[in-house]
């Protein structure tokens, strides 16, 4: 098990159509991906993947996905399910992670039904679909999310207009304050495999330390087979060569960023159990 | 032509009035051809109408509301006499719109309303107009009646409204309707940037409103438009009557390579959807574009700054070129940091050829221009010198940046962060923040405000060292103090501190000062206790941090109070 000269770690990240969907300060989450692997001695590379650029699926490492514009969602769409379609379900069936938020979570999905307009055909990774009502009878669900994750909570901001609805697929937590998939059933998110569709932005990563991590584990682990664990003790163990993969970091900004909003959403047990996590 | 019909069709009123007053200037042309106009004609007819019913009870329901208000210190009572008359008289607007002797000028877009619309104000003053304004921020329907409220009499009509001439600067989702009940002679487009999505929605259905606005304008107004900025520049391809642009043509300030990765927001071509290629480009999708598949390409500006050069922080040279045949260039020192001013500074020009003032006064006007509220503005506090410079949405924000750190000097700075709803309760549009240009640079930070932990991880996430930054939230966390405080219920006091103590330094806090750290005036005071004597703090509020900052230099007497400004 004990490596001798650690190799530097590479993880290779593609970044999914970044100038069309990046509505919501996505570029965070790829900051903070990067930035706390670096942080591990992991040199993260980011690669723009573009309308009309192939995805092969054993050159990534992990994947992202934001939103973006109605109108800059159509494209998008189209080369999501003509060109990049079949390379990135040989991705997701092979574990790769993948975060989608917000648009590109509906993406995931098999359609999205706008309020005027034809349906946008998604790529059915998760079992769910979306419909935009429209006018006032369904409101845009706008404002602060947290929901329970892995025994913990992740927070988040939330803006969209369209209710996406679970068939089999898992959610990704349930939702103790905010809207949530369609403010109806409580569900946030959807999970399929190693792949998480979100409409959490803020951005993301940044307050959200452990699922950051979460995604570098499973890349990892993927990727270079390493058994990623960041808990203390493991990291004690190995005396003299760190584990090259997740050594804590110094998380005490992240979770008062964390603890206050969910603080401010009147969840204040939750509060303090994200401050204890440091 | 156009422009001189339209001066004519306005009711020319209180002429008399005007002159017991006397005029600043009597030197621009198109004032002195009114004025013999109004003195040969009918001025006499139409100097006292009888009451207007619905609009004087409008005006008086309003204004007493607006008086009951302010006695009763609700707030700064800047749109609530509008509000209240529009509830009582649906059609005050219109009604007192119509009786302002030369008409009005309307101002929005993104970013620059309230700057622009305060150089076009300074310009026509200058030119010897009379010129009213609504109150910076209070840019929604209810501000703008309330302008013209506040200035109507009982009988329901305006006083003093003999060259009188309303700059209005309008929030960008309301211009339709403010459009439509106020024919603009002159309507500005400043800019269209992502600003608080979840107020706004996306940049395309601003846009969307924007073309529905157009639609409905009359011909008799001149559209000023940003050529630079594809999404206003678009405007004005269907507008029937006058479109004057106004650019920048100076090659020199083409963003670096490094740069080139900010976000765009405008980014394809509305007639064929295909993406815009650049030959310069200034700052996010602002330059000189073209669209490669149809051709579509930025507008030949009528007003365009050829060259830009720096003097100092915030005193600018312009060269500023016009005209087709017979060019013509001037030189303008504008008092004002950042090539987002100089844009707004081309437009108020612009502005002001649209309604015939002549160059003298608009430079006079413009160099003499006294920043507005946040926008520059200089405060004189304990030997360091404030400056404030509001900071709402990625691009103002990254100018801002740019503006302060691109001379590599190092600067000492407060940045407020607040997530209200006047601010936009998201506010992901940090991460959109090239904040990675001022880290190295940055002397010693502050970070405010409800979401200044938010805004300590962009910057941490930049590279800057956790403990250059000083955090004071508005409030202390809850769960912290709790923290620090269940381990020792059970001890005696004497060691509760000790505990209280470890529990802190687990968590990185030392109780005893951080329970002074809170809200702004404590974030105010340690912003000024970092800078040295003699040097400049700057303060990047969001717009309800600049009210909060307002607040506390007025609290400690160092500013006038806002909604008693400047005459307006």
């Amino acid at each position: 098990m004990k490596r001798e000269t650690a190799p530097r770690l590479t993880l290779k990240l593609g970044h999914l159509y970044p100038d069309q969907l990046n509505l919501y300060g996505d570029r965070g989450n790829i900051l903070t991906l990067r930035r706390r692997c670096q942080q591990r001695g992991i040199e993260l590379r980011v690669v723009s993947l573009g309308i009309g650029d192939a995805l092969a699926p054993d050159e990534y490492d992990i994947l992202f996905i934001g939103g973006g514009q109605d109108r800059e969602q159509e494209p998008v769409a189209r080369d999501l399910y003509e060109v990049k379609g079949i390379g990135l379900w040989a991705a997701i069936e092979d574990d790769m992670p993948v975060l989608a938020v917000c648009g590109g979570y509906q993406l995931l999905a098999h359609y999205y039904r706008p309020a005027q307009g034809r349906d946008m055909r998604g790529l059915g990774v998760f079992d769910a679909w979306t419909i935009h009502k429209g006018g006032m009878r369904a409101p845009r669900c706008v404002g602060d999310i947290a929901i329970s994750w892995n025994g913990g909570t992740l927070v988040g901001f939330e803006n969209h207009g369209g209710r996406t609805y679970l068939g089999t697929a898992r959610p990704l937590g349930k939702v103790l304050q905010g809207y949530g998939n369609n403010a109806e059933d409580h569900t946030e998110g959807a999970v399929y495999r190693n792949t998480y569709g979100t409409y959490m932005h803020g951005s993301l990563l940044p307050k959200n330390p452990h699922f950051a991590d979460h995604l570098i584990t499973l890349a990892l682990r993927r990727t270079h087979g390493i058994q990623a664990e960041i808990s203390q003790g493991e990291s004690e163990t190995h005396d003299a060569e760190p584990l090259p993969a997740l050594s804590p970091l110094d998380d005490r900004l992240e979770w008062e960023a964390h603890a206050t909003l969910l603080e401010r959403m009147g969840l204040h047990s939750a509060a303090s159990a994200a401050l204890q996590t440091t | 032509m156009k422009k001189q019909r339209s001066l004519e069709e306005k009711p020319l009123a209180d002429s008399s009035a005007a002159h017991r007053r006397g005029w600043r200037a009597r030197r621009n042309a198109p004032g002195k051809r009114s004025r013999e106009k109004a003195v040969s004609g009918s001025a006499g007819k139409t100097r006292r109408r009888g009451i207007s019913p619905g609009a004087s009870i409008a005006v008086l329901a309003g204004r007493m509301v607006g008086a009951l208000s302010r006695r009763l210190g609700f707030g700064g009572g800047t749109s609530i006499a509008g509000l209240a008359a529009q509830r009582v008289y649906p059609n005050i607007v219109k009604h007192l719109a119509s009786e302002l002797e030369y008409g009005s000028v309307m101002v929005t877009g993104t970013n620059g309303k309230t700057t622009t619309s305060g150089f076009i104000a300074a310009a026509l003053r200058e030119s010897g107009l009379r010129v009213w304004r609504n109150r910076e921020g209070s840019n929604l329907m209810g501000g703008i009646a309330n302008a013209l409220v506040m200035r109507a009499m009982p009988h329901g009509h305006l006083r003093r409204k003999g060259r009188a001439i309303a700059v209005f600067e309008v929030d960008e989702a309301v211009i339709r309707k403010a459009a439509q009940a106020i024919s603009p002679r002159v309507l500005v487009f400043t800019n269209l940037f992502r600003d608080q999505l979840d107020r706004y929605g996306e940049v395309d259905s601003v846009a969307a409103r924007w073309q529905q606005t157009i639609n409905m304008l009359s011909p008799n107004s001149i559209l000023v438009l940003n050529a630079d900025d594809p999404a206003t520049a678009n405007l004005g391809r269907t507008f029937e009557g006058q479109v004057l642009y106004f650019g920048i043509d100076d090659p020199a300030l083409d963003l670096d390579a490094a740069a080139r990765h900010q976000v765009i927001d405008t980014r394809t071509c509305p007639q064929c959807g295909h993406n815009y290629e650049y030959t310069l480009r200034f700052y996010s999708h602002l330059g000189h574009y073209f669209c490669p598949s149809c051709g579509n390409i930025r507008p030949q500006p009528d007003v365009r700054a050829t060259r830009i050069h720096a003097d100092d922080f915030d005193r600018m040279r312009i060269s500023v070129t016009t005209g087709d045949m017979e060019i013509k260039t001037r030189e303008i020192v504008l008092p004002l940091p950042g090539l987002y001013n100089v844009y707004n500074a081309l437009a108020a020009m612009t502005a002001a050829q649209a309604l015939d003032i002549g160059w003298e006064p608009t430079i006079i006007g413009l160099e003499q221009f006294k920043p507005a509220f946040g926008r520059g503005e200089r405060v004189q506090i304990e030997g360091r010198t404030l400056r404030l410079l509001l900071a709402k949405n990625p691009t103002g924000f990254n100018e801002v940046l740019r503006t302060l750190f691109s001379e590599g000097a190092s600067r000492h700075v407060l940045c407020i962060l607040n997530d209200h709803s006047a601010d936009g309760r998201d506010v992901s549009w940090i991460w959109d923040v090239d904040a990675e240009q001022a880290v190295g640079h940055i002397n010693t930070l502050v970070l405010a405000g409800t979401r200044s932990l938010d805004l300590a991880l962009r910057f941490k996430y930049a590279g800057m060292a956790q403990d250059k930054m000083v955090i004071v939230p508005p409030m202390p966390l809850r769960a912290l103090k709790r923290q620090m405080l269940r381990p020792n219920r059970n001890i005696s006091r004497r060691k509760n501190k000790h505990a209280a103590d470890a529990a802190a330094s687990a968590v990185g806090y030392l109780p005893a000062e951080e329970s002074s750290q809170h809200g702004i005036a404590a974030a105010l005071d340690a912003a000024i206790g970092m800078t040295p004597v003699g040097e400049t703090l700057f303060v990047i509020p969001t717009y309800t941090g600049l009210l909060e900052i307002h607040r506390e230099l007025e609290r400690r007497g160092l500013t006038p109070h806002y909604w008693e400004g400047q005459d307006r």
